[in-house]
């Protein structure tokens, strides 16, 4: 048995797919990027070699900076906006037995399994100041005026509306999951003990679901740095670079601005940024499990 | 008293999942409802409209000239290949990484879950250079390959945890019998992993089936092209018809949304089996 | 219950796959102009060869061209795809494939295909914002211009295709920069074709006041905005456009008085509300169909889009009534009238990579003899094209061609390329993000111009 299960050949042999697809599509692109992010190839020609040129100009470019805080900004909207109203609906959805429970939970995940090039169109109609959607409703309340939903200022935050919208079904599912783990002795013992539906919700529901919301706080704040398709889509970064994200950035100066160079050096310090993210949120939480 | 509260509470709770289901749904809706009118229908201060006469000719336009069927059928070709790989290489990573015994094993088990943390975008550029370097942009293995790699890190890591969970016992009795690796990977521990599988194949498909970005980046001639990408050829193609436009995206979001509402219960329990693992 | 889920799910894949199967093949069998997109079968070709460059024998070739027109039914989208099915037609063994994306989406894969090999035949622009690179590239193929001697090409337009001497495309119009109205909203409300900005200015208000959007601006894109900027600036400085952008580009000091008073008054007037609410975020179609749809009274855009006229999607009482003028003279300003914003732009080239570059070429020349692009451009409602046209006019114009027609024809000066096709890549990224932000009120006229004196290092 242990002779079976330590053959080096065999070993080999079945991680080597998995191996061969990580060097080829992950690890060889960083490298590259790496490379090219020296440099201040155009995307044609000759490349040649600036040093760290590209990572000085980054460290100056306001444009990076707004992506950057754009992708704050969306993390806490996601954390103080979409959780807890994620959290709360699947609460209650948990009180709701039968039939019911499993229709309204189909219908919250719907726009989730819809491609993010239909939704980001279909917002920009439904945001559409002269007969969008959302114009019409608020007429309809007899408010006078246009909204410019997509406007300089409001951009940013009707970003985070389709965002949030989009992904509400996930977190709500997730949490529902959660919810639907912990031990249904605990919500007897606090009804025997008269505890409303708030301070079961406080005292029992929250608490036990801490590792659940730090898995999602964690994926909340990934996606929102990875975030890309969705503004690609509805503002292309603008107006004014007012919804711009890394991602986006990286894409335009290479492929618009003819930067492929520093396109990549953008895309390097992403990287950089996603993996020191995702480490620091993990040790913290892990420490805070530990104490 | 407490029974009238009780009932208030009830009344409560079944406006908040209402409200909260109209407003998921609404923006679908009106999808749907605009696609059926005329173009300068859309110019209207009502939130629907009655169209004057149903078009369903946006819907054949939609499906004719978009080419439905063909990039529907990239479109789950490519996704279904995807998850065939996936499942395979993540099981038999999973199976050498955690339960054969090697120096290395922890080692790669890090590197090929470190794949999660790394933002897909960034390597937009690099692989497009590599692809066609490779002549390979423009074929299917430009949208495999990154599809693959970045779903396998998941993959991996729910399996895993699923592999774990299997006893042991299993596998010393199969030796006995003479198995070798492979036949316990594949025709002992693969059947048993059903359940593991159908979750991985979920969210592969999930991650998947939408994206946008590589396919627009690395696909050119229509061979391909997948169903997101088609929205976008076809909005600029019927620019000045909203109608159809409105069409194409109802059209478009239409398989996705079907398949999810007739398995939704299968795919919301895979969802959640996956999501709180991972 | 899994073991069902799983037969099911599969089912469904089998089927759907087969399905798409069958609708794929059986799509193969339209006639190719009703797939545009697709692979155009060659059977189709008509049996009439023998016409024009016959070449019947020979082995089966496939030319891939790459377009900035997705509409294959309108406008130019329609005339380039009429030349492509008639050049087909005459030569069977040539295959024709085109992959077409809109503007941005086309410039930006442009760049991505200009990395490593180029579909054959391609469109470009002849302004340095595209070209510069591209040429120092050597990514597009050299033409021999002693062979467009007699293709009536204008004087002057072939110039910025060209580097240091050598020619590398051809251009399909000349683009006059025009604010299109709708004659039969001015003249139901009586209002009248403004002859100064400040009328125009005036106009716009009292637009406004009725509850219709003046003008529609396509400011999500940025470019067409630009060229608004331009037009102002070509009214404001005259002939001297031309130096004072260059000058500003050389030096990336953009401090000149002419292009402090130009961005004032495109500030003035994005904050008199001359736009449409939401302007610096829509895009190309959203601010079209605004106009098309009788919601906004003027549309500013350049002279392709004359083809409005004649688009069957576009209501009767709508496309018949759209006229067009130029950029009215600004109070102080140098230029005329008659001074107008006008360039050629858009235009084709050949991959110098290309598998097939003679074949490639001979389309090229096929597109450009003066009986195709022109002729059928001219009879489709497009624009001028950058080739004497005087040989077919047929009467039948539409008014908004006549209108153009004469706009050129009475033009005492031609501006050129504008502002943000004068830099490279990066300025044009730059000035386009960055014109957002100053017409909206977010940017200062000052940190606008500085900005793009720093874009151009």
């Amino acid at each position: 048995m242990r002779k079976l299960y330590s053959n080096k050949p065999v070993i080999f042999s079945l991680v080597l797919p998995g191996l061969l697809v990580f060097l080829f599509a992950v690890l060889a692109p960083i490298c590259l990027s790496v490379y090219y992010g020296f440099t201040d190839y155009s995307g044609m020609g000759k490349a040649q070699l600036v040093g760290w040129d590209n990572y000085v100009k980054l460290f100056h470019d306001e444009a990076f900076g707004r992506a950057l805080e754009n992708s704050l900004l969306l993390a806490i909207g996601f954390i103080c906006i979409q959780h807890p109203l994620a959290i709360i609906v699947a609460a209650v959805l948990d009180k709701l037995q039968g039939k019911a429970e499993g229709i309204f939970r189909c219908i919250y995940f719907i726009p989730n399994v819809i491609s993010v090039a239909v939704i980001a169109y279909l917002w920009k109609f439904i945001y559409n100041p002269d007969f969008g959607l959302l114009n019409n409703l608020l007429k309809a309340f007899g408010f006078q005026g246009q909204v410019n939903w997509l406007s300089q200022q409001n951009a940013i935050w009707s970003v985070l509306i389709v965002l949030i919208w989009h992904g509400f079904g996930w977190g709500m599912l997730i949490y529902y999951t959660g919810i639907k783990n912990i031990d249904p002795v605990l919500y007897e013992a606090a009804s025997i003990d008269g505890a409303n539906w708030w301070t079961t919700f406080f005292r029992i529901t929250l608490p036990l679901m801490k590792p659940v919301i730090q898995i999602n706080v964690t994926m909340a704040i990934i996606s929102a740095l990875k975030q890309m398709e969705t503004v690609y889509l509805l503002t292309n970064g603008g107006p004014n670079n007012s919804t711009q994200f890394a991602a986006n950035y990286l894409y335009q100066q290479a492929f618009k601005a003819f930067k492929y160079g520093y396109g990549n050096a953008i895309g390097v310090v992403f990287i950089i940024i996603c993996i020191t993210v995702t480490v620091v949120l993990n040790s913290i939480f892990k420490d805070k499990q530990n104490a | 008293m407490k029974e009238k509260s009780k009932k208030a509470g009830k009344i409560v709770l079944w406006i908040v999942l209402i409200a909260v289901a109209v407003i998921q749904l609404f923006p679908l809706i009106w999808l749907v409802d605009f696609s059926l009118g005329s173009s300068n229908e859309m110019f209207t201060n009502g939130l629907l409209i009655i169209p004057e006469k149903i078009r369903w000719d946006n819907y054949v336009k939609a499906f004719v000239d978009g080419n439905f069927l063909h990039y529907l059928r990239n479109s789950v070709l490519i996704n279904t290949l995807a998850v065939i790989f996936v499942a395979i290489i993540s099981i038999m990573a999973a199976f050498a990484c955690h339960r054969m015994k090697w120096k290395l094993s922890g080692l790669v088990s890090t590197v090929l879950v470190m794949g999660m943390m790394i933002p897909i975008h960034a390597t937009l550029l690099p692989n497009y250079k590599i692809y066609s370097a490779l002549h390979m942009t423009d074929t299917i293995w430009a949208l495999l390959i990154p599809y693959v790699a970045f779903s396998l890190p998941q993959g991996f890591f729910l399996m895993t945890g699923f592999i774990q969970s299997i006893p042991k016992e299993l596998e010393e009795a199969a030796v006995m019998d003479g198995c070798g690796i492979y036949r316990i990977v594949f025709q002992i521990i693969t059947p048993l992993l059903k359940p593991s599988i159908a979750t991985v194949a979920i969210m592969t498909f999930l991650n998947n089936w939408n994206e946008f970005m590589m396919a627009s980046t690395y696909l050119s001639t229509p061979t391909w092209k997948t169903l997101p990408f088609s929205v976008l050829e076809f909005t600029g193609e019927y620019s000045s018809n909203y109608a159809v436009q409105f069409a194409v995206m109802a059209l478009t979001a239409a398989p996705a949304v079907i398949v999810y509402v007739l398995l939704n219960k299968h795919i919301t329990k895979g969802v959640a089996m996956g999501a709180v693992k991972g | 219950m899994k073991k069902k889920l799983m037969a099911s799910l599969l089912a469904a894949v089998m089927s759907v796959s087969l399905l798409a199967g069958c609708g794929d093949s059986g799509k193969n069998t339209q006639p190719a102009n009703n797939t545009p997109n697709n692979t155009a079968q060659a059977d189709n070709a008509g049996s009439d060869a023998g016409s024009d460059a016959g070449n019947n024998e020979g082995e089966k070739i496939t030319i891939r061209l790459f377009s900035n027109l997705p509409d294959r039914k309108n406008g130019q989208g329609l005339v380039e795809q009429m030349i492509i099915d008639e050049y087909m037609a005459a030569n069977p063994n040539v295959v024709i494939e085109v992959e077409a994306l809109d503007e941005e989406a086309y410039k930006t894969k442009f760049k991505a295909y200009a990395m490593n090999g180029m579909p054959d035949v391609v469109s470009i622009w002849g302004q340095p914002s595209f070209l510069d690179e591209v040429l120092d590239a050597g990514v597009l193929a050299e033409l021999n211009e002693a062979d467009y001697a007699d293709y009536g090409f204008i004087a002057g337009s072939l110039e910025g295709f060209k580097k240091d001497g050598k020619l590398y495309g051809l251009p399909r119009n000349t683009d006059i920069q025009l604010i299109y109205y709708n004659q039969k909203m001015f003249a139901d409300n009586g209002w009248s074709v403004p002859t100064t900005y400040d009328e125009l200015m005036a106009l716009c208000a009292e637009i406004k006041d009725a509850g219709i959007i003046p003008m529609a601006m396509d400011g999500g894109d940025g470019w067409p905005m630009a060229c608004y900027l331009t037009n102002i600036l070509v009214k404001v400085a005259g002939t001297d456009y031309a130096n004072i952008v260059r000058n500003a580009i050389e030096t990336g000091d953009f401090t000149a008085p002419e292009l402090v008073q130009a961005t004032q008054i495109l500030v003035d007037s994005a904050q008199a509300g001359m736009f449409q609410t939401g302007y610096d975020s829509q895009d190309y179609g959203t601010t079209m169909n605004l106009f098309t749809n009788g919601q906004a009274a003027m549309y500013c855009m350049g002279s392709w889009d004359c083809s409005m006229a004649l688009n069957e999607d576009i209501a009767p009482e709508i496309r018949d009534n759209i006229r067009a003028f130029t950029m009215p003279v600004v109070d102080g300003g140098k230029a005329g009238a008659n001074d107008i914003a006008a360039w050629n732009g858009g235009g084709y080239a050949v991959s110098a990579s290309s598998e097939v570059k003679e074949e490639a070429i001979k389309f090229l020349n096929y597109m450009y003899q003066p009986d195709k692009l022109s002729k059928y451009g001219w009879e489709n409602g497009v624009g001028m094209s950058a080739q004497d046209q005087t040989a077919y006019l047929t009467g039948n114009e539409t008014e908004l061609q006549k209108q153009v027609m004469d706009i050129l024809k009475n033009a005492t000066s031609v501006s050129g390329t504008p502002i943000n096709d004068c830099g490279s890549a990066a300025f044009k990224t730059a000035i386009e993000s960055k014109i957002q932000g100053v017409s909206n009120g977010s940017t200062t006229i000052e940190d606008f111009l500085a900005a793009m004196g720093a874009a151009c290092e």
